[in-house]
């Protein structure tokens, strides 16, 4: 899958924590990855991505300066290209499902086994969704709210569906027929396929052994797995231009 | 607000002070004994100023001392009986310390609740009945009103301390939980940062690293789960967040919980009986399904119901082999968790195979 196997990764490590930052760094040069930089902060990730476009940024979710979400997309927004990988402490979902749906390609607790680490970060830089369970369990936990309809507690995106002069939108307009009204123009819903995938996942088995169990390969488990989080980021990507929108910012 | 009516207390006092004396210059010519009368008016003053400066201190306000207040105030109404006439008495004029009295039963109720307050207002009630014989209806009026001063201010007192002692504690809560924060934050920048990396990379080195970084990896996520739990306050209305209450099951670096991202908000009982179930049936996975098994724990919400699965990668074993599993006492701890799960309305579910791990599935309604 690494279309070039030989070409050493480039990798940024992100986090506030200077023995954490430099401990993964030397960890990972030994492991042949080159460490494109590390910064402490939101801003300092942004201006030294900006300066050495690393292939993979290792971004903890705890920066002084701003949400993993933001610099999440921030980073994507500079440089589309770029794969972002999410490490955090555990008691953070929904910091970590945020980040996730703005943009991230992987997800990983910091208690993992640098192997792991490795193995993911190399995943991560062939574009391959890091699905660890707890995401699993993030991704189908999003889609049963977004199915019920229920709002965010936090604020922005996620508002009720109102157009831009401020009239609630008809509820059975074509494109969003069947759909609850006051989610995005598409709520994305999960297959049953999907669903059985995901909390397969979610309880911890691998891709080949669940591609054993439901007689699939495995590339059509993996497929199904980084659909699910594919759809979450689109809706979320509207949501954003809608909110955009509605408050006249685009 | 015990000190501010305690204030009330002292102002009531000055004012109906004021009250009677201007009674007693008024009336002291139709009085059998008017000197009889300043000496009384002279007694009230002195007592006004010993209760005033007495009961402005805690220290001051002591038992004692109140049912001396309320023995003075009797003995005061009592004797308007040696200063007045009986005729007059029994027209319904007002008693030498009038609604003086009433100070002392104010005193008794800021002390000690609707309780005491209505006993003082009892005993000025029944020294002003006994010293007249017939009871117009003001003065029964007045009676009525001290009871009830005596019993209502009381109970607002009480009410005032309740929510003074509710504020106090909340207060407290929140100061506590800050420095819990503060130190949680000060271990996750030092000590944990440090333990998960020699964790991380003693793994890899391996040898006697490796058993370094096992203990370093155990040590941390105590500490972990230490300074995080119990720092999210309750939701309230008496529900539990099921995934806060479970996450510190994945303590253990074999077992990974996953959840949503929100909270999943059950009713305190099946909240815990969900819990214990899945803390039982890890238990199980650590005693049965040997000393490599891995355990993941999915909480899913379904708005109808809640569901745990716990999941190990471990032995597993055959639905032939369940009268086997009974004799080696997995069947005791599967019956016990399907108990738990029965109360609070539930199910579980076990499925195994060999070698394919075990799974639990708990399964509870939402009412």
């Amino acid at each position: 899958m690494c279309p070039e196997p030989d070409a050493p990764l480039r990798v940024l490590v992100v986090d506030d924590h200077p023995i954490w930052r430099h401990g993964v760094a030397a960890g990972l040069e030994e492991a042949g990855s080159a460490v494109a930089g590390t910064a402490g902060d939101g801003a300092a990730a942004l201006r030294v991505a900006a300066a050495t476009r690393p292939g993979v940024v290792l971004l903890d979710l705890n920066l002084p300066d701003m949400s993993g979400a933001e610099v999440t997309r921030r980073l994507l927004a500079a440089d589309p290209a770029v794969r972002v990988l999410i490490l955090s402490a555990s008691g953070e979902r929904q910091d970590v499902l945020d980040a996730m749906t703005a943009g991230a390609t992987g997800y990983l607790v910091k208690s993992a086994h640098f192997s792991e680490l490795l193995a993911a970060v190399r995943s991560t830089a062939a574009g391959e969704a890091v699905f660890t369970p707890g995401l699993a369990g993030l991704v189908l936990g999003e889609y049963r709210r977004l199915a019920s309809g229920s709002t965010r507690h936090r604020g922005g995106p996620g508002t009720p569906g109102r157009d831009a002069s401020g009239r609630e939108l008809p509820a059975a307009s074509p494109p969003e027929k069947g759909r609850p009204a006051g989610e995005g123009p598409v709520t994305p819903r999960l297959t049953e396929r999907e669903t059985e995938v995901l909390r397969l996942v979610a309880k911890g088995m691998t891709y080949p052994e669940i591609a054993a169990l439901l007689v699939l390969s495995p590339r059509t488990v993996q497929n199904h797995v980084q659909n699910t989080l594919i759809k979450l980021q689109l809706h979320n990507k509207a949501q954003l231009v809608r909110y955009a929108m509605e408050q006249g910012i685009a | 607000m015990v000190e501010q009516m305690w204030r009330v207390v002292a102002v009531f006092r000055v004012v109906t002070l004021a009250y009677a004396a201007f009674l007693i210059i008024r009336d002291h010519g139709r009085y059998v004994h008017p000197a009889a009368g300043f000496a009384a008016l002279a007694v009230m003053f002195a007592w006004t100023v010993v209760t005033v400066i007495a009961y402005a201190r805690p220290g001051g306000r002591r038992n004692w001392l109140i049912a001396a207040d309320v023995a003075v105030a009797a003995g005061l109404v009592l004797s308007t009986r040696l200063i007045t006439s009986a005729s007059q008495i029994s027209a319904g004029a007002p008693t030498i310390p009038a609604s003086w009295a009433a100070a002392a039963v104010l005193a008794c109720a800021v002390a000690g609740g609707p309780g005491a307050g209505l006993a003082g207002a009892v005993v000025i009630v029944a020294a002003d009945l006994a010293e007249r014989q017939a009871v117009p209806q003001s003065t029964f009026s007045n009676c009525v009103l001290v009871l009830i001063a005596g019993g209502v201010g009381g109970y607002v007192v009480q009410l005032g301390l309740r929510a003074e002692a509710a504020t106090d504690r909340a207060a407290r809560s929140e100061a506590s939980a800050a420095e819990r924060e503060r130190i949680a934050r000060d271990i996750h920048d030092s000590v944990l940062q440090v333990l998960a990396l020699v964790s991380s990379r003693g793994r890899e080195l391996g040898g006697e690293a490796a058993e370094l970084a096992r203990l370093a990896g155990e040590q941390e996520s105590t500490l972990r789960t230490l300074v995080s739990g119990a720092s999210a306050p309750p939701p309230g209305d008496g529900l539990l967040d099921l995934a806060s209450l479970l996450e510190p099951l994945g303590g253990d670096a074999r077992v990974t919980v996953s959840a949503p991202a929100g909270a999943v908000l059950l009713a305190d009982a099946p909240a815990r009986a969900l819990a214990a179930a899945a803390g039982e049936a890890l238990d199980n996975v650590r005693r049965h399904a040997g000393p490599d098994a891995r355990a993941w724990l999915l909480v899913e919400d379904e708005g109808a119901h809640v569901i745990v699965s716990v999941r190990d990668n471990g032995r597993g074993f055959s639905d032939g082999r369940l009268a086997q599993a009974e004799a080696a006492g997995r069947l005791g701890v599967a019956q016990s968790i399907r108990g738990r799960l029965r109360d609070a309305g539930g199910h579980a579910r076990l499925t195994s195979s060999p070698g394919q791990g075990t799974e639990v599935e708990l399964r509870v309604p939402r009412t």
